[in-house]
Order: C-alpha cells, then structure tokens, then sequence
C-alpha cells in the first residue's frame, strides 16, 4: 500500500439544525480498497459527497495528494482523477461502450471527423485491463445493470481516474452480478487505484474491501485494516447506540384474527414468498434496507402491481385488490413514500385532497355539498391538528409534516380497516414527526391494523408492536417489539442469518 | 423525543430527500399566474373592444355585435371541448377533422337520407361523442397512448373520411330550420348565442360543480396521485376527449348552418385558435390551472381583434400576425412573472469557472 492519495480532514457539515458529520478524518490509499459501513443516516452519503466535490465541507477540508482541494462540482472533480459509480449510471442509454467511456469531446479524432476506429481499440483496451468480455459496439441500453457500472468504471480508468468511489453499487445486483462487478474492482486495485466502496451488505464488505471505516451518527467510530473486524463487532460498532424511549403507552391491544392475512405474497422482481399477518389495532413494522422490497410489498398490496400473486384476507375474507380502486373499497388505504407527486396532488387545495379517497366512489356528476364538506374537512383539521390557514388553501403551501397530514386524513375520511404507509415522516421536521407517531398510535386503538415501512430503524421501534425485517424481497426475521433490539434488526437486514 | 430526534438527524441527507423540505410555493404560484393572465386578458379585450368602439363607428352596433358572438361560435365550441382535455394534461389535435366529419355526416342524413332535422342533429352530436371517447379516448386514457401521437393520428385519419364520404365535394342543405338555427334570433337574441350561454353555463357548472370537475383537475395534476386516491384516471380521460367530440360535432352542426352546407374544407386551423383561446384564457399546457372562465375571455378577445382589425381594413395576414405575437408574448410574460428572468435563460453570468470541455487526462490537483 502506497501513500493516502485521498483524505479527508477534521470534516464537518450540518443541513439546517442537522449534523450530518462532525469531524471526519478519512483517508484512501492508492491500491487499497477501502470500505465505508454505517446505518442508514450515519453520514456516509454525505462524506462520499463531500470527497467527490458534490457538496462543500462546512469545516475542514479534502486533501488530493497532499494538496488541498475544493471542486464546483462533480466534473471539476472528476477532471482531477475522482470518479464516483453509483447504482443510478450517469450512462447515456442509446449510445454505445465505446462511446460511453470516451463521452464528450474525448473522442480520437482525425482531420475528417472521429476515428471511429482508434476510439474502439482505445476502448476495447480498457475493458482488456479490467478484465471485462465487453463489445465496445453494443448499445449500452442493451448491458446488464452490473456491467453498465463496469462501463462506468472503464469510463473513469479511462480519465485515469486516481480515486474511484462505489456507493452502493451493489444494492440492485444478483450475487452473480455483484461477483462480475468485484473482479472489475480488484482490477483497479492492480492498477493502482485508490477505491471506496460502501454497502450495507455486509458480506461484500469483507469478501473486497482491505480496510474499513465505520461511521456512526456522523462521527468515525472505528477504522482499521478488514481483519481486526468479524461480523458481530462491525455490527456492534455501527449500531452501539442507546435510543431513548418515548412511552407511547400501552401495545397489547392484540385481537386473534388479523384484519389483513398475506399468504405467499409475491410482485415479481421486487418481493416473493411473503407470508404476513396485521391484527386488529396493531402496527406492525417493515424493517429492511433501500431496495430490500419493502416498497415493492406495500404497493402489491394496494393493488399497484398486476402481477402479484399469493392471497391476501382482509378481516378473514378473501381479497383481490386488483387497482386502487378495489384496494380501497376492501379497506385499505396507501401512504405512499414519494408525498409530493404520488400522495397529494399539489395544484388543489386541502378540502379537495383531503376528500379525494372519500367521494372517489360517489356519482361523478353530483354536486358537492359544501356544508358537508366543511364539516368533514374542519372535522379532520382538528382531530390531526393540521396547521392550515383555511381549508382552501392549496395543499402545496402546507409544511411536509401538515402535507403528511393531510394524505393520512384522506385515508382517515375513508374509515380503512388497514393503512399501509411506506415512509411515512420521510422528509418531515422532528417535531411533526413525534406529532405522527402520536397519530398512528391513536389511530390503532380505534381497531385499524397498520403496516408501516421504514428505513429508520429507531422509529420502527418506537412505533411498532411487531416488526418484520426484510432482506432481498423477503421477509428474513420476525421479532416482537421486545426482542426487536437494533442489533438484531440490523443483522438480518444485511443478510447475517 | 430525543432518541427520535437522534435518528432524525443523520437520516435525511441519506434518504436522498432535500433537507429542506419545504418547496411550497409552487402551486400558489401557478394559480395565481392563472389568474393573473385571466385577468391581463380581461383587460386587453376590454381595452381592445373600447378601442375599436371609439376609432370605428361602424364597430359598436348591435348587429356588428351580433355578427362578433355568432361568428365566435364555433371557435367557442371547440375550445371549451379542449379547456377539459387540457385541464386533463392533454390535448386533441384531431378536433377540426372531427369537426368536418360531423358537419358532413350531418350532411348525408339531412340530404341523403332525410332524416328529420333534430334527429339529424341528435345523431351527429352522440356521433362526435362516440369517436372522441371512443377513439381518442379509449387509445390514450385507457390504453395509455401518447396523446399527441394517437390525436394527431385520428387527426389525419379524419381528414381523409372526411374526403372520401364527401368525395372532397361541397353539399348544399336546404332546409329552413338549420338556417334558423344559425340566423334567427329569440328574445332578441340570436339563437347561436343561445347556444353559446347554455354550453358555456353547462361547462362550468360541470366544471366547478361536480366530482367530475375535480377529477379533472386531478388528473390534469398529478394523474398517479389521483390514481392512488381511488381516481377513475381512465375513466375521466375518456369522457373529457368524449367532451371536445361532442362539442366539436356541435360546433361542425353550426358551421354547416352558417354556410347552409356540408363543407370538407372547414375546421383545419379551427383547433389553432382554439389552443391560442384556451392558453390565453389562463388554462396550462401541463394541466390542473385554468377554466373555462378564462377560454372564454379568450375567444372573445380574439374574435374582437379579428373583427375589429377587418372593420378597420387590417390584411388578413397581419390579424395573424398579431395573434400569435400576443399569444406568446402573454405566455412570456406570466412565465416571467411567475418564476423571474431566469427561467427563461436570461441570467447575469456569475457562474465564471465552467470547466473547459478538454478533459484532458493529465489529473494534475487543482489547488
């Protein structure tokens, strides 16, 4: 291992009241892969960020070579030898390999044009040094995710890249994928090439990686060479963590027939197998890395997917939800993650969003009775607490936790036997988001079964009776609210059985 | 709440969400850019006509009046029909062909066949409906085509019908009542105007008044958010292009009263204006703001200035060429007005150090 050709130093960065790191000191070495793990919200974004000239350090500062740097942007940094591969390519579809790495202006050219000719052997020669069966003719559109990426690593190699970054290239490959993927990896490391690479799986991590850094709330934890670590203490060092408790109260407000039962539950290429049961005035909660089919199950269940197969009861009937539409007359009502183009429609205004579910199913041309509506949605208002100056106004002027609000209303309005909600405080200040925790709780001990999903482990169990963890499409382990420690949850949601 | 607040902290730059999450003022600013053209138009049309009141005597009579509102008409037809469709997030470009088809199919059962006048007319408008929903709508709601694609399609596929059922040949009506129904007048008022007011007055109440209308703004919105709400997305594009079917085959009924026959070479530039009313009008390309309030502003205005630029002996072309400089120019404005200079590319250039697009391999730190 040669000298750091990449560090970082004493790096801070806040986003409004949030910390996301705080004094950071990190180092890649030419050669080396380095390997960067921490829960979801650790920071590890944000640093990869910050080393590939995507977003400036509010304190401390990046060193390339020795020498300080600061970058505008990803392609200033890119021009300096950083290239970052993640799972969304910055690939153009129809083009081809050859004109993928040598993208822009790097193509040979002649007096006459591009030599097509020399643009291809120069890019056949690059696949040949990272070892990739790739004809440099073929549309890129046409290659598999994990060798789109590979084109993507040619394309930095190609630049001579020094320092190559690897967010999570991983998450959407199949094993065989990932395997192609890691020899292209350990072909940069022979060139030279200093790598990161972050996944949440922790196997890869120690199948490639030569060091790792652990993260934690935004400060290093632990760092060191891969073999002073096993699996049990890298988990320890990213989660060990005490978690205050806020007492929502009592949780064993348990019936015995579920209101919503999900025998061998599948949408293919997102989850399979799912077998799953919410009972009468319960939450129960979905635990599992981005992409681990948490989203891909909640939309099955509304009916999204026309594909699903498996069956599913709802208060002990046999249920097709085939589209919304039925989804909703059998009782169930959807949250989805995305609030501002999938949960709300934000040219109307509160009253019409909040009513939308609720009269969906009402004669089209009938008048809407304004008084009725005012009592409904004045009713909704104080029952959620929703901060809006007037029912009238449009919905896109409300907060992101009075927004969340609203889309729960919508539901509330519809009297649903079961709420599906995916993210359900994604992008909602702190306080709003103990005022939603509060809201679902209350809404369970009216008799509503809720499935929640979340990427955030501490909220799951704050707000869950059972929690369900999800790992590749299926559901990897089951814990009551007791057992459910953040160990345990995070083992299996990296694949550790 | 601080171990909630501990896992708050880090998690949203991760989740790939802005951390400021608050990006309100989109929509109040677009329905305030609404009504803000609404208006600026209101005015310009008031201006207009006054204008040519003062200048031109001969403007402002009660049957130059006349003449403006009757002439209106069928303009008024198909741009109300296309206020729906693009409240809806589309567009039908197919609605002048389908207005000549309707004016010839009218054509063929009062001549051909002699079915009586107002049976005749039944026919024709249920005719217009069944191929705007029919068609257009079951391609792009149900099938979810392009909509530009399939109305452009059905557009020329029309047009062509449209010659070989009339063998490209003109096709006198004789018939008293279709001749009343576009010269008489009731109360003093012509009966095409009549017409006018009560699909003005229907579109609006359907539009402010019922489900249906909301449905139509959010589709026109967000098509997937309203899906998700229990929305009938397919079910509310086909009847918003059946909408601009019927009210085209209406608006081909009138044009065949006007000129008291059956005519293949009306309605191919009809959907233009229609497009430059509705847009005037405050309605957006992209759906969910506007009304059909404003598209009529709209098509009266710019019947005003066509008549009153030909009273005044303004050539052909140039009414042309002032409806469209103004079309653009209000969008411009609003556009400006909305979102400030530097949506529409004009920028002081402070952003200096543009990487240069030489790549070059040699990486040498810069400092």
């Amino acid at each position: 291992m040669s000298e750091a050709v990449l560090r970082a130093v004493g790096v801070h960065k806040r986003y409004g009241g949030v910390r996301a790191l705080r004094g950071v000191d990190f180092e890649l070495r030419g050669g080396a892969i380095h390997g960067l793990v921490g829960e979801n919200g650790s920071g590890k974004s944000t640093l990869l960020r910050i080393l590939s000239g995507q977003l400036a350090p509010d304190a401390g500062e990046v060193l390339l070579s020795g020498m300080p740097v600061r970058f505008g942007d990803a392609a200033q940094a890119m021009q300096a030898g950083i290239a970052t591969v993640t799972q969304e390519t910055t690939l153009v579809l129809g083009l081809s390999v050859a004109e993928n790495i040598f993208l822009g202006p790097r193509k040979e050219r002649r007096w006459y044009g591009i030599d097509w000719r020399k643009t291809r052997s120069r890019a056949r020669a690059i696949l040949e040094r990272l070892e990739l069966d790739l004809d440099p003719d073929r549309p890129v559109a046409e290659l598999r995710p994990d060798q789109q990426q590979m084109v993507e690593i040619a394309r930095a190699l190609s630049m001579n890249a020094r320092v190559v970054i690897l967010d999570e290239p991983t998450s959407s490959l199949s094993d065989d994928e990932v395997n192609a993927l890691f020899s292209a990896v350990r072909a940069l490391r022979r060139e030279g090439v200093a790598t990161a690479f972050v996944s949440h799986r922790l196997s890869e991590v120690f199948d490639l990686v030569d060091a790792v850094t652990v993260l934690r709330d935004g400060s290093v934890v632990g760092s060191g060479p891969i073999g002073k670590y096993d699996r049990e203490s890298l988990i320890g060092e990213m989660i060990g963590r005490a978690l205050e408790h806020l007492d929502l109260g009592r949780h064993e407000h348990v019936s015995t027939n579920p209101v919503l039962r999900v025998r061998d539950f599948s949408v293919p290429g997102r989850v399979e197998g799912i077998d799953l049961a919410v009972e009468r005035g319960e939450i129960v909660g979905l635990a599992g890395l981005v992409g681990a089919g948490r989203s891909g199950l909640l939309e099955g269940l509304f009916g999204l997917h026309p594909t699903a197969g498996g069956t599913i009861e709802i208060d002990g009937k046999p249920a097709a939800c085939r589209d919304p539409v039925s989804a909703m007359r059998l009782g169930l009502g959807y949250v989805p993650a995305d609030r501002k183009t999938l949960g709300l429609v934000q040219d109307m205004t509160v009253r019409e969003n909040l009513l939308m579910a609720h009269t969906a199913r009402t004669w089209r041309l009938r008048r809407p009775s304004a008084a009725r509506e005012q009592r409904l949605v004045e009713e909704a208002i104080g029952n959620l607490g929703i901060v809006v100056e007037s029912p009238n106004a449009p919905v896109a002027r409300l907060s992101g936790g009075n927004q969340q609000k609203v889309v729960l209303a919508k539901w509330l309005a519809n009297n649903p036997k079961v709420l599906l909600l995916d993210e359900p405080t994604r992008g909602v200040d702190v306080g709003a988001k103990a005022e939603i925790y509060r809201l679902l709780n209350e809404i369970k001990e009216t008799g509503v079964g809720i499935l929640v999903s979340s990427s955030e482990t501490p909220e799951l169990r704050l707000l869950c009776d059972r929690i369900l963890v999800m790992y590749r499409g299926r559901v990897a382990a089951s814990f009551t609210r007791a057992e459910a420690t953040e160990a345990q949850i995070t083992r299996y949601a990296v694949g550790h059985a | 709440m601080s171990g909630v607040e501990g896992s708050d902290v880090v998690a949203r730059p991760e989740a790939g969400v802005d951390p400021r999450p608050r990006q309100g003022g989109a929509a109040r600013a677009s329905k305030a850019a609404f009504r803000l053209r609404f208006l600026s138009v209101l005015v310009l049309f008031v201006l207009v006509f006054v204008f040519f009141s003062v200048t031109k005597s001969s403007f402002f009579t009660s049957s130059d009046i006349d003449a403006l509102l009757t002439g209106a008409s069928i303009l008024w037809m198909v741009s109300i029909g296309l206020t729906f469709v693009m409240l809806a997030g589309g567009f039908d470009l197919s609605l002048g062909s389908l207005l000549a088809l309707a004016g010839i199919a009218l054509g063929h059962l009062m001549v051909g066949s002699g079915v009586p006048f107002g049976f005749a007319i039944a026919i024709t408008l249920l005719f217009g409906l069944a191929l705007g929903a029919g068609v257009n709508g079951v391609l792009i709601g149900k099938m979810g085509l392009p909509f530009l694609v399939v109305t452009l399609g059905t557009l020329t596929l029309y047009g062509g019908l449209v010659d070989l059922w009339s063998k490209s040949a003109t096709t006198e009506i004789l018939n008293p009542s279709l001749t009343a129904l576009a010269f008489n007048h009731a109360l003093g008022v012509p009966i095409p105007v009549w017409i006018m007011i009560g699909v003005f007055l229907a579109a609006l109440y359907l539009q402010r008044s019922t489900y249906f209308g909301r449905d139509v703004y959010a589709v026109g919105g967000s098509a997937d958010a309203a899906r998700l709400s229990g929305v009938r997305v397919s079910r509310t594009l086909i009847a918003v292009y059946g909408i601009a079917g019927l009210l085209a085959a209406l608006a081909g009924v009138l044009q065949d009263a006007r000129i008291g026959a059956a005519s293949p070479l009306v309605g191919s530039t009809v959907i233009f204006d229609a497009a430059a009313a509705v847009l005037l009008g405050g309605t957006s390309f992209a759906g969910g703001i506007g009304g059909v309030g404003g598209t009529a502003i709209g098509v009266l205005f710019l019947a005003t200035l066509q008549q009153g630029l030909s009273v005044s002996g303004v050539q052909d072309y140039w009414q042309q060429i002032i409806t469209g400089a103004i079309l653009v120019v209000v969008v411009l404005l609003d556009r400006i007005q909305r979102e400030g200079l530097a949506s529409i590319g004009i920028r002081p250039r402070s952003h200096g150090a543009r990487s240069k697009p030489e790549i070059r391999a040699s990486s040498s730190p810069s400092p």
